[in-house]
């Protein structure tokens, strides 16, 4: 069995330069803060979009406008002719989950005068019951001259939270809209909307349509849906799963996951390459030193494993930093995209994410400085 | 033991070759050398007289272009890579101008190295690094870094760390051209007990003719070839 260096070589060669300690440490620090930065991101997209759609809900879309709520017209006697044509669909107390809902991209202002643009979804009553995971938290359902605010629209408006309170007033265009409630829907995008009547924002978007109808089944079939909108060719409907249509969302939201992995992998690549420039420097001073140890006896393996050591040390060390800076400053804050606003999630794939890419960097970052300092031969090296 | 048994060192028709650029370069040519086991024999030489090429091919981290070097039996030109460093680490102990200790152990940890690539038990190598630095009178800075001793102390160290594993072989390339008269008297006095009081054969390349007097033998290298063997 090859005879290896003592541990202790590998740990006191961590202190001869601090300086270069420090760079590899900042380094690897960096990219790992990063990587698990862009990993929450995506997943927390991801998880976020995943849970907004409800397998047992179809959307009523005006056709061609699959991909977006907010381009789509549909007439507003579908949700009524929908709800009589569709057998199999959810009704509590005899209402049935029929949810008629213009969804608006608007310009409001806010408390303290912030003006800012957000979602806006007219709604119903009947909208809780086709989006069960929201809960008024606090406060009413909006009626008219009201609004409902999700929990984390502050977030979006870009005002605290003390200022989307019950009570508050929010103006849009020349209406001003008192804040009813605040309601929650844990993980999904809805948390930060604005709901308010659906005959307000028909009136104040200027509108004669409704943006989608929300079907929510029990015991039905999307198939059954899907022949409605074909028996019902007038009112030019399409329908589409919500799960399957945040799935869309999801997809359509991949070139921001790409650019943010290329910019954390772009970063990771000048990490690398520092990392190596110091480490080239760091053990071409050890060429004679190394030589020695191989005239005693060691192993070039036994060294090459000793600047491992000392490369994989160095770096975990630095990842250990950027996991704690990234759980520290990054955990749970809240990013805005134009779908919704989502949660950085820190699991443990997250974690082991930084860490895979910590020990990566110390593994590549080691090699090539190790072949060079191993590569003169004996004689020449102890010359040197 | 005739004469015949008693040559701990047997090279013959020793060549060495190597390029430099365009050149073909010889530093070594036809050389034929026995080193009686106990021999404490100096090599001097101008610059490029192969002095150091001789060291390094008769304690193995060279090997010959052509021709034979047998220790104790062993056919070490004929060794592969890894089967030089197990050969090195049993039978040869080095002994540089600039003492290569390693800067970030400490005196005992240096001397310690060699035993490292054998399993001996803890408390054991202990007791022969203790030894060997009493040896070299060093037991008061076992646990000094290389930074914190002087010159003469380094290769004091450094001579530990050649003879703690006990190799019949140690080879010493001027290892008192860095030090001043006294340090370097204190090291020759060193080595020559440690050839006719331990036995140990030992070879020198030197600059300096007051080390060589220290020397049982002295050979003098010119151009690659050995013109003088003085008894």
């Amino acid at each position: 069995m090859m005879k290896l260096l003592p541990f202790s070589y590998a740990v006191r060669n961590l202190y001869r330069d601090r300086t270069r300690l420090l760079q590899t440490l900042g380094g690897g620090a960096l990219v790992v803060f990063l990587v698990m930065g862009a990993y929450a991101l995506n997943d927390g997209m991801r998880e976020t979009l995943r849970a907004s759609g409800s397998p047992d809900n179809i959307i009523l879309l005006g056709a061609g406008s699959e991909e977006s709520m907010q381009r789509s017209e549909v007439s507003e006697q579908a949700a009524g002719i929908a709800e009589a044509g569709v057998a199999g669909v959810y009704a509590r107390l005899g209402t049935r989950a029929v949810s008629p809902e213009i969804i608006h991209m608007a310009q409001l202002r806010m408390p303290g005068g912030v003006e800012a643009r957000g979602l806006v979804r007219g709604v119903t009553p009947r909208a809780l019951l086709v989006h069960d995971d929201v809960a008024v938290l606090q406060g009413d359902v909006p009626g008219p001259g009201e609004v409902m605010v999700g929990r984390l629209a502050w977030k979006r408006f870009g005002v605290p939270p003390a200022d989307l309170v019950p009570g508050a007033r929010i103006g849009f265009d020349d209406a001003e809209l008192t804040v009813a409630g605040i309601f929650t829907a844990p993980g999904t995008v809805l948390e930060s909307e604005i709901w308010m009547d659906i005959n307000d924002l028909r009136t104040l978007a200027q509108r004669d349509t409704v943006s989608a109808v929300v079907l929510r089944l029990d015991g039905g079939e999307p198939e059954d849906v899907e022949l409605f909108t074909r028996q019902r060719l007038d009112l030019e409907l399409s329908a589409i799963g919500e799960k399957e249509y945040y799935d869309k969302l999801a997809s359509f939201y991949a070139p921001v996951r790409t650019m943010t992995w290329i910019t954390a992998a772009l970063i990771a690549a000048a990490a690398v390459f520092g990392g190596l420039n110091t480490l080239y420097a760091a053990f071409a001073a050890r060429v004679r030193e190394t030589a020695t140890l191989q005239a005693i006896g060691f192993r070039p393996a036994a060294v090459f494993f000793s600047f491992m050591q000392e490369s994989l040390m160095t770096s975990l060390l630095g990842a250990l930093i950027g996991a704690i800076a990234a759980v520290v400053l990054l955990a749970d804050r809240i990013v805005y995209l134009s779908a919704g606003t989502f949660r950085l999630s820190f699991g443990p794939e997250t974690l082991f994410a930084g860490m895979a890419a910590g020990i990566l960097l110390g593994v590549i970052g080691s090699i090539p400085p190790s072949i060079r300092c191993l590569k003169p031969s004996l004689p020449q090296a102890l010359r040197d | 033991m005739n004469r015949q048994n008693d040559v701990l060192i047997r090279c013959h028709g020793v060549t060495k070759q190597y390029r430099k650029g365009n050149n073909l370069v010889t530093p070594l040519e036809s050389l034929d050398l026995d080193v009686p086991r106990g021999d404490f024999l100096a090599l001097m030489g101008p610059s490029g007289s192969g002095k150091t090429t001789l060291l390094n091919l008769l304690s193995g981290i060279d090997q010959p272009t052509s021709g034979s070097i047998e220790m104790d039996g062993v056919k070490v030109h004929a060794l592969n890579r890894r089967e030089l460093a197990a050969w090195r680490a049993h039978h040869v102990g080095y002994i540089f101008q600039l003492y290569h200790l390693v800067p970030v152990l400490t005196a005992f940890e240096n001397v310690e190295l060699p035993l490292l690539l054998d399993d001996m038990p803890r408390r054991e190598r202990q007791e022969r690094v203790e030894a060997a630095l009493s040896l070299v009178g060093l037991s008061d800075r076992m646990h000094h870094f290389p930074r914190e001793l002087s010159g003469g102390q380094e290769q004091r160290v450094a001579i530990a760390r050649a003879l703690v594993a006990d190799p019949p072989l140690l080879v010493a390339d001027e290892p008192t051209g860095d030090l001043d008269r006294q340090a370097a008297d204190a090291i020759l006095g060193l080595l020559h007990e440690l050839a006719n009081g331990q036995g140990k054969t030992i070879v020198m390349v030197t600059h300096d003719p007051k080390a060589a007097e220290a020397a049982a033998r002295l050979l003098h290298l010119e151009k690659g070839r050995l013109l003088e063997a003085v008894s």
